[in-house]
């Protein structure tokens, strides 16, 4: 039954996992902007960030210093990311490769395969849950779990701080002027690849801190990711590819529709709500609400 | 004069296609060498090559006796030689002045003071010093070309300057201004330019010395009033009938 009280609840509820939905996506259209490449394995960075956040609570910190493994588990995504572009996705411009969408499409499936199995591997199929002892929020009168809210205020402090890291510094604008242009900024001399590594590290880690964030509410097992990279997918379809500000506006929205519907509709349609708007999206805009045909700047 | 820039044996073949053969050419420490050749000669295959966006597939490139074959192009920069693109490359959704600073990223933050002050110095010889923070993408195409030649002035170190068409499709002012840029830093500064343009009057007015490129050789090279009456240049430009 509709209430407005249920309404602006479910609003709420949208919204909150919206944001994190679009770090996700972040991530996925951020890589995709200065490598030029889709990352299919973002979900199992997504996965090892919720790994890195259920271990580092369990074992080291406690549940009561949760927040300083959200960032830990950030930096350790990076790394990894780090380590995995030059040997991985480096030779995609170094060799002659003339395919490098292909290229980047097996290796990164392949790394996905690894990464999955790897994990299964290692802490086998369960399920587990770092926890959460954060008390429910009121927001107003509407009741909202603790660990969502949390999740979703830490995603919009990881948010400005990748918009200020763009916007404010030196290493932004090599990273926005790639995006437009990866001859231009070479040919100004400045090393392309050593900035496709940074940026990979980074746009995992963003998957990886939405990994993190979510642990106690999606829960962390091997195959974690995959939920949430079909939202990154979705929502790049929907803000538009190379798009940030599409990101974070079709991240909401999606968010926000899945919500509504699963409550006024049927929740357990939750997921076709969201590809129903993306098929809308494509028919009406096919470059997405913010993206732009045939990106060359 | 000593050489700063010469290819030796330089080849590039894409498959089956040789788009250039064995070009040999010596450019001396402040020579403004023009480059010139009817379309499909090679042109701007043998600008990629000295500039490291293609590796060749024989021959080598050196800048003051400086083996530059095979380096990326971020390198061939470093060591002084920089070029812009017949395509403006500007950055269009960088403001102006960004635009100008790119060659100071690589630098570091201590380097910021000497490039702001650089760039400053550029705004106002381009006369863009009121567009400074304006996106390029809102530049008129003349004025985006003249900001793509300045932009190179950036580089500290930049010895060697290549322009490819850097006069197509502008308006005859800026065509002005561009021509004065490059006629000031060859004085003042003593810097080598390499230009490749089809504009004969302006390469008549700028170059010391012309090469002549046709289906991927140097066919001739001297002044543009020496080269323009040589059979071999009239055959490149009008068949062999006509030579």
């Amino acid at each position: 039954m509709f209430t407005t009280e249920l309404f602006v609840q479910t609003l709420i509820a949208g919204v909150t996992i919206g944001v994190l939905y679009a770090l996700m996506a972040l991530g996925i259209t951020f890589i995709y902007s200065i490598v030029k490449m889709i990352n299919w394995a973002m979900g199992e960075f997504y996965m090892i960030g919720s790994y890195l956040q259920y271990m580092l609570v369990v074992s080291l910190l406690g549940p009561d210093l949760w927040y300083l493994a959200i960032p830990i588990a950030g930096l350790g995504v990076f790394i990894l990311g780090a380590i995995v572009e030059p040997i991985l996705i480096k030779p995609m411009f170094t060799r002659s490769i003339e395919r490098k969408d292909d290229y980047a499409t097996v290796v990164t499936i392949a790394l996905l395969l690894l990464l999955r199995n790897l994990a299964t591997g290692l802490g086998g199929p369960y399920q587990r849950t770092p926890g959460s002892n954060l008390p429910t929020v009121m927001l107003g009168p509407l009741p909202q779990s603790g660990a969502r809210v949390a999740a979703f205020v830490f995603a919009l402090v990881a948010i400005a701080l990748f918009y200020l890291l763009l916007r404010k510094t030196w290493f932004g604008l090599a990273l926005r002027a790639t995006a437009q242009s990866r001859v231009g900024v070479e040919t100004a001399g400045v090393n392309v690849l050593r900035l496709d590594q940074m940026a990979f590290g980074i746009g995992v880690a963003l998957a990886g801190i939405a990994g993190a964030l979510l642990a106690p509410v999606f829960l962390v097992f091997p195959t974690n990711g995959v939920v949430t990279t079909v939202k990154g997918f979705e929502i790049i379809v929907i803000g538009g590819l190379g798009s940030i500000p599409g990101a974070l506006i079709a991240g909401v929205l999606l968010g926000v529709v899945e919500s509504l519907g699963a409550a006024f509709i049927s929740s357990p349609y939750q997921n076709v709500y969201g590809f129903l708007l993306v098929i809308a999206i494509l028919l009406v805009r096919p470059t997405g609400l913010f993206g732009e045909r045939g990106r060359l700047v | 004069m000593a050489t700063l820039l010469e290819t030796e044996g330089l080849t590039k073949r894409f498959g089956g296609i040789t788009a250039t053969e064995d070009v040999s050419i010596s450019i001396a420490a402040g020579e403004i060498r023009g480059l010139i050749g009817p379309n499909g000669a090679g042109k701007t295959t043998l600008v990629n090559l000295i500039t490291g966006i293609y590796p060749p597939s024989a021959g080598e490139i050196r800048l003051a006796g400086e083996r530059l074959t095979g380096l990326p192009p971020h390198l061939v920069a470093r060591r002084g030689l920089l070029r812009t693109f017949q395509v403006c490359r500007l950055f269009g959704n960088l403001s102006v002045r960004e635009n100008l600073l790119l060659p100071y990223l690589a630098r570091g933050s201590a380097a910021l003071a000497e490039g702001s002050a650089r760039a400053r110095e550029l705004l106002e010889l381009t006369k863009l010093t009121r567009l400074a923070d304006a996106p390029a993408k809102e530049l008129s195409g003349g004025q985006r070309a003249l900001l793509q030649v300045a932009s190179g002035f950036m580089l500290p170190e930049l010895r060697c300057y290549v322009l490819d068409e850097p006069f197509a499709g502008i308006n005859p002012v800026i065509k002005e201004e561009i021509i004065e840029l490059i006629l000031e830093a060859n004085r003042s500064r003593g810097l080598t330019f390499v230009i490749v343009s089809h504009e004969m009057a302006i390469m008549r007015r700028l170059c010391h010395s012309i090469s002549v490129l046709a289906q991927g050789h140097v066919v001739s090279e001297g002044t543009l009033d020496e080269v323009a009456g040589r059979h071999e240049v009239i055959a490149a430009y009008l068949g062999k009938g006509w030579a």
